[in-house]
């Protein structure tokens, strides 16, 4: 959850002089920091924000580097940030909270640069760190879902997920649940051939040429691709119910044709 | 997960064998007084009419109503179709595919305008552009429906339908077999703003157009579908906003615009309409109204709300559509797709059908007709439509389920043979199968896309910001 402060510009130069003053007195939001909207001008603060507090983002770049949260700031001197979770509110001094101007908070970080993750700086022994990529998306999807954004063609999104190279994905994801699985597939798959071929005397090699043994065997392979966990199950009968339940609709039309019933 | 998504599309192969509608028909059954002496065991040969026409009420004159009206009336049989507000602009979205306006003989300065672009948003705001692979004559129309709908009444008028200014209140059904329908009306015809005249008619048989509070379809206890609230808002903005939404449609996905539908920016003769909709979470729309504007806010800004409009989507069609001699069509009986909401075409489209079976069944107007004649437009219908119904609730189910799964939707849409597929199958409503070789690659990158937006919400639920 992100909390929310409210800033006057006293407390914003207060952070940039004495570091150790900003830990009292900002939420720590990694790779996040809200920036104040004023739709008319929007890109002329964008470009401001960046000249003015120069001094700031190379130092938060540096600071992300190591995953360490980046300093959020305020990039309009004059006007508070305001927010919906202003849990911070009081802890500052002068706080405007009267003001009612209506204020939408845009995703910004150093790293996302023209609507994309900014390859470069997420250089690790010379090679990109997609797991650094897949943890910054995930980050800017979830403050996203809390605080969604005004789409705006002047400045796209372009991020798309499949840049990230599937074996990226495989290595985080899959890697430690594949044991399982595979020691799984090759214990049902061994019993299955022992059965079929006490029962029928094909061999194992015979098997392979058969259409029926090739069947079970991709069978055995759904199953145990669908059915990880227990709960698996009631999930898969679920699907099975939310999908056949349209057509049920749709049927109960005939259905009093066939029983007489109007009813369904 | 992975394993639906690949459904879909062999399911999108297999069933969508729809056939021309209209040659069909009279192929299917050459002699229909023959074939009935067979079909029912309860239906005798149904009389002929002696001295009048048959006679058939439409109730309702919105596009399912007015197709339906037309239709009789140029196949020879009495026709009244009610309608209480002739002025009646409906909200509604408006679109209309291409086909229909070839099907429906339509004008082509019914359109305001021709939408060739499709912009899809997703949560994290990746936008797509989705209709470059249109021909140059290819566009989705956008209709007002009030001059949509004044059209099709009064070409139905032209053919020789009683059009009448009235709205009914009961319809009482017959104790007697071949016995008329009684339908109790108040009627405002000729003067403006006054209390209205109540009257009845006696008809042969219903067709009820009515909508989603349909009066004729509590009569014959049709039952109750669940229905999503749409909820819209028609804002007129500044003239160089406008410029952008000229041919473009918006259409906003994300949890925060509706959990269960999308939120869409329409172009209008000279606004735009913004609206969302929901069936799950009713009471919030107002909200996601508020997201969806959000969402759209650099693009409507300075915009006046002129209009602000709320009407129900049936989500299924009614557990029964048919009893004795009525019928129900359009929203009436349920005809909007998932995923989409569309619902002008096939509400034209089943009343025309409709109709079609009733003037079949009575041999132009000369014979009584009867439940089996009418169940031969149910039977038709289900059989043409129901893969398209079918296919786009799967679409709905697997991919408005949650953020992850949008996000894989939008980056899908990014495909041109996606796009290729989409578009024809809206503007022509017919599938063209497509090369197996491209489904295929069609069903990897999905199942990839899936994948991969599932893991980074896995990983959202780990962060805590």
């Amino acid at each position: 959850m992100s909390s929310m402060a409210l800033f006057s510009p006293s407390s914003h130069l207060s952070t940039l002089s004495p570091s150790s003053h900003h830990t009292n007195h900002f939420s720590f939001r990694p790779f996040s920091s809200l920036r104040t909207r004023n739709p008319s001008s929007s890109s002329f603060f964008t470009i401001r924000a960046t000249a003015d507090n120069g001094a700031e983002i190379s130092g938060a770049s540096a600071a992300v580097a190591v995953e360490t949260p980046v300093e959020q700031k305020d990039p309009e001197p004059a006007k508070a940030v305001l927010e919906e979770q202003n849990s911070l509110a009081g802890t500052n001094g002068s706080v405007t909270a009267t003001e009612e101007v209506e204020v939408v908070s845009k995703f910004e970080d150093p790293k996302w640069v023209n609507g994309t993750w900014d390859l470069n700086q997420f250089q690790k022994n010379g090679s990109t760190d997609w797991d650094a990529v897949i943890d910054a998306e995930a980050r800017r999807r979830k403050w996203l879902e809390n605080n969604p954004e005004s789409s705006s063609n002047e400045d796209p999104v372009v991020f798309d997920t499949s840049i990230v190279p599937w074996w990226a994905w495989i290595k985080r994801y899959h890697l430690p649940e594949a044991e399982l699985l595979n020691g799984r597939a090759a214990m049902v798959g061994f019993f299955m051939a022992y059965f079929v071929d006490s029962l029928t005397g094909v061999g194992l090699v015979g098997q392979m040429g058969n259409f029926f043994c090739k069947t079970l065997l991709f069978v055995a392979v759904v199953g145990v691709l669908l059915i990880r966990k227990n709960e698996d199950i009631e999930t898969v009968k679920k699907l099975i119910n939310e999908t056949t339940f349209y057509d049920k609709q749709w049927q109960a039309t005939w259905q009093d044709e066939n029983s007489g019933s109007g009813k369904m | 997960m992975a394993s639906v998504a690949l459904k879909t599309f062999t399911g999108l192969r297999q069933s969508s064998t729809e056939k021309p509608h209209f040659v069909t028909q009279t192929k299917g059954n050459p002699n229909p007084q023959f074939r009935r002496r067979f079909y029912v065991a309860a239906a005798k040969t149904s009389p002929k009419i002696a001295g009048r026409n048959l006679r058939v009420a439409v109730v309702g004159g919105g596009p399912a109503g007015g197709s339906a009206a037309e239709t009789l009336a140029r196949g020879g049989v009495e026709t009244f179709l009610f309608e209480r507000k002739l002025d009646n602009c409906k909200p509604c979205g408006g679109a209309i595919p291409l086909c229909m306006v070839g099907e429906f003989d339509l004008p082509l300065d019914l359109i305001d305008r021709r939408v060739t672009k499709m912009k899809m948003i997703s949560p994290s705001n990746v936008a797509v552009d989705i209709g470059r692979t249109l021909k140059p004559h290819e566009y989705i129309g956008m209709v007002r429906r009030e001059v949509l709908d004044a059209y099709l009444r009064n070409r139905a008028a032209e053919n020789g339908a009683n059009v009448i200014n009235g709205l009914v209140m009961k319809l009482e059904l017959p104790k007697e077999q071949n016995a008329p329908y009684v339908l109790h009306y108040t009627s405002y015809d000729g003067k403006k703003g006054g209390v209205g005249e109540k009257m009845t008619l006696e008809v042969d048989a219903v067709i009820g157009a009515d909508g989603a509070n349909s009066r004729v379809a509590k009569a014959i206890d049709a039952g109750d579908y669940d229905y999503a609230i749409a909820f819209q808002e028609r804002i007129k903005i500044p003239d160089d906003k406008m410029v952008y939404y000229e041919n473009l449609a918006e259409m906003y996905v994300g949890d925060d615009v509706s959990p269960d539908f999308y939120g869409w920016v329409f172009p209008k003769c000279d606004h735009v309409a913004v609206g969302t909709g929901t069936v799950t979470h009713k009471a919030d729309i107002k909200k996601f109204q508020i997201a969806t504007r959000n969402r759209a806010k650099d693009k409507i800004l300075g915009g006046k709300i002129i209009r602000v409009e709320a009407h129900p989507i049936p989500e299924h069609p009614r557990p029964r559509r048919l009893a004795g001699r009525v019928a129900l069509v359009g929203d009436a009986a349920g005809y909007v797709t998932k995923c989409s909401g569309e619902g002008i075409y096939f509400a034209a489209k089943s009343g025309r059908m409709c109709a079609e079976a009733i003037v079949e069944g009575s041999e132009n107007g000369k014979r009584m007709v009867e439940e089996s004649d009418l169940r031969k437009y149910l039977e038709k219908w289900d059989k043409t439509y129901w893969p398209t119904y079918k296919v786009l609730d799967v679409l709905q189910k697997v991919f408005y389920r949650s953020n992850p799964a949008r996000e894989a939707f939008v980056e899908m849409c990014a495909d041109e043979y996606v796009q290729k597929m989409t578009f024809d199958s809206y503007l022509y409503k017919r599938v063209v199968p497509g090369n197996p070789l491209d489904d295929l690659k069609l069903a990897v990158n999905t199942i990839g896309s899936l994948v991969r937006a599932n893991a980074l919400k896995r990983e959202m639920e780990k962060v805590s910001l």
